[in-house]
């Protein structure tokens, strides 16, 4: 596994002008969070323009699904327009690309809740805001999530 | 003389290390980042290690 470049993944989908918010464990960290992830999650627009950027942005990381990383498949359009979950492995590391999350929460939702984060100097990205990571996460929290829960609401509280 | 530790709580009632989100909230987004990535990183590495042995 390509050891994970954050930085580099969100830039180049900056550079494609892909419209996505990110969430999970990556989004908890840029807000102070000091919790442990391997993988960007984002969610990303599903319209078609974005669909292209998007694509686009995938070539140039040479993403393929991780799930079967012999068979380096490809993640096509209509795959990415869908509200499922694409897990992928890029040259800079995994990527999981989330058409919705928690119940149904999609881009157009997200973005409103979304705050701009400067991940470098002149870039900043939209990241889902803290108090509604943490709402959505509760909506369908997992083991996984239930053991993160309690240090994002105690960061929240400690952020004021 | 030895100086006594400070006596804020060091952990909240449910047990999380305050220390550590205080810490992590001192710095700026791009740097927790970079904590995230070297400790992945060095997780990666201490795995690639033991599969060697």
């Amino acid at each position: 596994m390509p050891k994970p470049d954050y930085v580099a993944i969100l830039l180049v989908l900056v550079e494609h002008r892909v419209d996505f918010v990110v969430v999970g464990g990556v989004g908890a960290v840029l807000q102070g969070a000091p919790i442990m992830t391997f993988d960007l999650d984002i969610v990303h627009s599903t319209e078609a323009a974005n669909i292209e950027r998007l694509a686009a942005a995938l070539e140039s990381l040479d993403a393929y699904y991780r799930m079967q990383p012999e068979l380096k498949i490809k993640p096509q359009a209509s795959h990415l327009a869908s509200p499922g979950h694409q897990l992928l492995m890029t040259r800079h590391g995994p990527l999981d690309l989330l058409g919705a999350i928690g119940l149904g929460h999609a881009y157009g939702e997200l973005i409103q809740k979304a705050i701009a984060v400067k991940i470098i100097a002149g870039v900043s990205v939209p990241v889902l805001e803290l108090s509604s990571l943490i709402t959505i996460k509760e909506e369908t929290a997992g083991e996984k999530d239930r053991a993160v829960l309690p240090i994002l609401r105690q960061t929240l509280r400690e952020r004021g | 003389m030895e100086t006594a530790p400070p006596s804020d709580a060091l952990y909240s009632e449910d047990g999380i290390d305050l220390t550590m989100i205080r810490w992590m909230l001192s710095l700026t987004p791009a740097e927790r980042l970079e904590v995230l990535q070297a400790a992945v990183n060095s997780i990666l590495d201490i795995r690639e290690q033991n599969a060697k042995t």
